[in-house]
């Protein structure tokens, strides 16, 4: 996605692309083609190609307000009591592993509600060693 | 980058009190990111003052926007819409941001939440040091890249003065001495030759002394695609 928008009113004059002072924008001519190109990383965003364009055509705007991309997804886990959002499934994955069960997905509030009956249950073999230690 | 403190909010409350509408204005670049002024900062003072139970009666309503840079005339005159009614702005920008904004508005109060405090670096997260005064005539190549002027007390061109002490400054033990800085970096840079130069007395008229300053940047472009 491009923030870096011109309008129809644009001419190829190449004002902008001579007056940036990032390097953020660069054109290509193939043939009878001229593609402008810019660079998100290296734009400073200083809206001098907005000020030194002779047609107006910068939408600066875009590049003030920009648009929101999608950047990863992931499953969710939730409290199985209140459903606030604690980990991501491959977390659990990767704990269950670690500890060599599977733990109920509880929030800190509802994990302190458990009894130690109810730890011993969802954790057979720690909790006993933990409690013979103690 | 421009670093700026939020002003004691007691201040920021007598200096809006008589007005209705306030506008809390954030700045998108430098105050964003030594995070005093940014869009969220405007959000959290607005919260402040309208919930924090510090006007006595009529306390004013607040609106929130933000704006990339509050010290570009021109994108200030075209980008900072003003919501109908608002009777004053209040600004998270640096001193240059609350002038220009001033200037644009002219009929508008533009009060300033922010004391601009130095220009500095970001030197472990969350912690800015002062670094640079724009004197107008940088003599860091003499001196390691480590400033005299900005973190000496005395300002010292040819230090250190009798009180440093295991590295510290005499104004207070938890501030480095500067010279100390410069000649451990010249003995690493192994140019302690720099040291034995005497600089002469520094020309302050190039700096905020001579008056405000200004520039001009108007050169030839030369393609470089």
């Amino acid at each position: 996605m491009s923030f870096f928008k011109v309008s129809n009113a644009c001419n190829g004059c190449l004002a902008c692309v001579q007056n940036c002072p990032a390097n953020a924008l660069k054109y290509v001519d193939e043939g009878n083609r001229r593609t402008l190109l810019h660079n998100m990383a290296l734009c400073a965003r200083c809206g001098n190609c907005w000020r030194i364009c002779p047609q107006g055509a910068i939408e600066f705007q875009s590049l003030l307000g920009g648009a929101w991309d999608e950047v990863a997804t992931m499953d969710l886990m939730r409290c199985t009591v209140c459903g606030e959002p604690l980990y991501t499934s491959d977390f659990q994955e990767t704990l269950a592993e670690r500890v060599d069960y599977n733990i109920e997905p509880l929030c800190a509030l509802h994990r302190q509600n458990l009894s130690f009956m109810t730890w011993k249950r969802l954790a057979p073999g720690k909790g006993e060693a933990e409690g013979a230690q103690r | 980058m421009i670093v700026g403190k939020l002003k004691p909010m007691q201040e920021i409350v007598d200096s809006i009190s008589e007005f209705h509408k306030v506008l809390i204005l954030g700045c998108g670049t430098c105050v964003t990111v030594c995070l005093t002024g940014g869009d969220k900062e405007a959000h959290v003072l607005s919260s402040d003052l309208a919930n924090g139970g510090y006007f006595k009666e009529n306390p004013p309503t607040f609106t929130v926007d933000t704006i990339e840079r509050q010290c570009e005339w021109d994108l200030v005159k075209t980008y900072l819409h003003i919501p109908p009614d608002t009777d004053a702005v209040l600004s998270l920008a640096c001193g240059a941001g609350v002038q220009t904004v001033a200037d644009v508005l002219k009929t508008l109060p533009v009060i300033p939440a922010l004391n601009t405090t130095f220009l500095g670096a970001l030197d472990e997260p969350g912690i800015w040091r002062e670094k640079c005064h724009g004197c107008g005539e940088c003599v860091l190549a003499y001196t390691g890249g480590i400033c005299p002027v900005s973190r000496c007390a005395k300002r010292l061109f040819n230090g250190p003065c009798g009180g440093s002490t295991g590295g510290k400054c005499e104004i207070n033990q938890e501030l480095d001495c500067a010279w100390h800085l410069i000649i451990e970096r010249l003995k690493a840079l192994g140019r302690l030759d720099d040291y034995d130069k005497i600089h002469p007395a520094k020309d302050w008229s190039v700096g905020r002394a001579g008056g405000p300053r200004s520039m001009e940047r108007i050169a030839p472009i030369e393609m470089n695609v």
